[in-house]
């Protein structure tokens, strides 16, 4: 049997293979492609976390300097006044 | 359906259609399928790359504002840790030059706007059907809108919230003025001037559309009251004459620009059939009655040592007029004897010249030695009171732009409200053309042209073209003032000084409206901040408002 036809039989066997063999460069990309998506969403969420402490903290920043702001120049005008002006 | 933002290229490796003369259609299907799979492994490189490209951008970003977060940090934690010792080190005008705190919040506005697609997402959508090219059609359209505008607008609903938020911001503000004009009405003259934190600063975009749109108001109304005062003696050259006190003084300046400047439309006499005294007077009438003098002699005397320029006429004008005056007979006889020509002819020029001439020449000197004139005194203008003070003393500069030869009596009509328009100063200055460059067109002009009729006509186009760039509202005085003289003269000043005043507050208006438009911009964060601002808060807290630091 495996020499009737040897030529078709043997241009099968080497299509299977070809098959299998694109099919693990496929499944490959395919890996590639959802390693790529998972690692672009968490970074993105990670990013985001960043991002708000970022938000958090800077909020903060103006705050604490807006207080400062006052306590500083602001409040000194006030205690300095009857002297200064 | 999520959208997909990224997509292999060769989608699938082997639905292709086979060539027809093949041997071996395995071998070659397997072939076609290596190619797609390379052709995939670029697609992936490529969406790869960009993706890590977006990630860096983000990170990158991010590092920029931990910096920047660490040096204020830094800078605060110095600050608060040498607070004590500095302490008595601060200056009185280091605490005094310190603004209120400024909040530099950024607010992340356009989040999905049509710049920040993602670029794959970008390509994808270039790879769609454009719609149909119907702005081709936009010249030929009327009422200027884009011809696509009308097939799709991506802006349409942002446009339409933009107005009613603007309408509504305009409305609450309307509402607040209307409160505020409950008050006397001086309440918002005095505002204005004293600029006051709390109405000036702050919101400047609502305030200066109500500053500007009011300042012309009240000048209408001013100048509406002293119109219809000036009117009731309009009828009355006489009274004019025996009203007008001969006055020198060009206290032009002095004076408040609006009465100044509408008794001289109002008066009597035009510009320009008023001889020079006349104008004089008519000119200084306006506001200031402190100034008594009598304004004819000044101009006589000093007429004569010009000689050459056209003391002839001008006496003769100035003569002419005053014969029917019988409060000035002494300059009359002075001038009759000089005046050999008919009056009415060089009435127009004269006049004109001679005040424009004097007030050029003596722009700078005080108002006060001059007397003013009764407030009946007509005429318009300005130049009249410069003109008064200069005939005593100062005709050097009268007479060499008088010299020119006369063109037309608008242009020294013109001249004359140019001239004296700049003086003056306080008058309303957009009623004032340009003094200083004209003084030699006008007086030219004013001179050359003779008796009044010819003159309406070449005033006109004159008129528009010297005073077309200044003020709209001053051409359509002269175009009044050209008219016959005396009599009718005052009314078609009155109503061209209404229309100029008409058209300027439309004007500023649309200016305003126009700049309002642009300073709002497109940023929803700003558009709602000023209209919570004029709703909720008081004048104060508008200040807090500062449309720089609602821009991301």
């Amino acid at each position: 049997m495996s020499g009737q036809d040897d030529p078709v039989q043997r241009e099968i066997h080497q299509d299977w293979a070809n098959r299998e063999y694109i099919e693990v460069i496929t499944s490959s990309i395919k890996k590639i492609a959802d390693f790529l998506n998972s690692f672009d969403m968490s970074c993105r969420s990670r990013l985001a976390t960043l991002n708000e402490k970022l938000t958090a903290l800077e909020r903060r920043i103006e705050y604490i300097e807006a207080r400062h702001y006052v306590y500083v120049f602001l409040y000194p005008k006030v205690t300095k006044g009857e002297t200064l002006t | 359906m999520p959208l997909v933002k990224r997509s292999i290229e060769p989608r699938h490796l082997c639905h292709t259609v086979l060539p027809r003369a093949i041997k071996n259609e395995l071998e070659c299907v397997t072939n076609v399928s290596l190619a797609n799979v390379i052709r995939q492994l670029s697609s992936l490189s490529k969406y790869a790359e960009d993706l890590f490209g977006e990630l860096f951008n983000e990170a990158h970003s991010f590092s920029f504002r931990v910096n920047s977060l660490q040096e204020r940090v830094d800078r605060l934690s110095i600050s608060v840790t040498q607070l004590d010792p500095k302490e008595e080190e601060l200056s009185l005008q280091d605490i005094t030059m310190r603004k209120a705190f400024r909040s530099s919040t950024i607010q992340d506005q356009q989040l999905f706007a049509r710049q920040s697609l993602p670029i794959p997402l970008q390509e994808t959508f270039d790879l769609c059907e454009q719609p149909p090219p119907l702005n081709i059609l936009t010249p030929y359209r009327d009422d200027g809108k884009e011809g696509l505008k009308f097939y799709t607008n991506p802006s349409y609903f942002f446009d339409l919230w933009r107005e009613k938020m603007l309408q509504d911001t305009e409305d609450k503000r309307k509402e607040k003025r209307k409160q505020k004009l409950q008050d006397p009405r001086m309440y918002d003259q005095v505002y204005r001037y004293l600029d006051l934190p709390g109405q000036v600063r702050g919101n400047d975009r609502t305030l200066e559309a109500e500053k500007v749109p009011r300042a012309p108001h009240d000048r209408k109304k001013e100048w509406q009251k002293l119109a219809l005062g000036a009117e009731l003696a309009e009828e009355d050259p006489e009274e004019a004459l025996k009203h007008r006190e001969p006055n020198g003084s060009a206290a032009y300046h002095d004076r408040s620009g609006a009465p100044l400047y509408l008794d001289g439309m109002d008066g009597p006499f035009s510009l320009a059939a008023l001889p020079y005294s006349q104008m004089n007077e008519l000119l200084n009438r306006p506001g200031d009655r402190m100034y008594t003098r009598p304004h004819d002699p000044p101009p006589p005397p000093p007429m004569h040592p010009l000689g050459d320029i056209k003391p002839p006429s001008m006496i003769s004008s100035s003569s002419g007029f005053s014969d029917s005056r019988p409060q000035s007979p002494a300059q009359t006889h002075g001038f009759s004897s000089n005046t050999p020509p008919p009056p009415p002819p060089p009435l127009p020029p004269p006049p004109p010249p001679l005040p424009s001439m004097s007030g050029s020449g003596q722009r700078g000197t005080p108002p006060p030695p001059i007397p003013p004139l009764p407030i009946q005194q007509q005429p318009p203008a300005i130049p009249p009171p410069p003109t008064l003070q200069i005939a005593p003393g100062v005709l050097h500069p009268a007479p060499p732009p008088v010299a020119p030869p006369l063109h037309l009596s608008s242009p020294a009509r013109l001249q004359q409200v140019l001239d004296k328009g700049p003086p003056p100063g306080q008058l309303d200055c957009t009623l004032l053309p340009p003094p200083p460059p004209p003084p030699p067109l006008p007086l030219p002009g004013a001179r050359s042209s003779s008796p009044c009729p010819p003159g309406p006509p070449p005033p006109p186009s004159f008129l528009s073209g010297a005073v077309a760039s200044p003020l709209s509202h001053s051409s359509g005085k002269k175009h009044a003032a050209c008219l016959p003289p005396i009599s009718d003269a005052r009314s078609v000043l009155l109503e061209a000084i209404r229309k100029g005043i008409q058209l300027r507050k439309v004007e500023e208006q649309r200016e305003q409206e126009a700049a309002k438009h642009e300073r709002v911009g497109n940023d929803v964060a700003t558009i709602l901040s000023r209209r919570i601002a004029v709703e909720y808060s008081d004048s104060e807290d508008e200040s807090e408002f500062d449309e720089g630091d609602w821009i991301e």
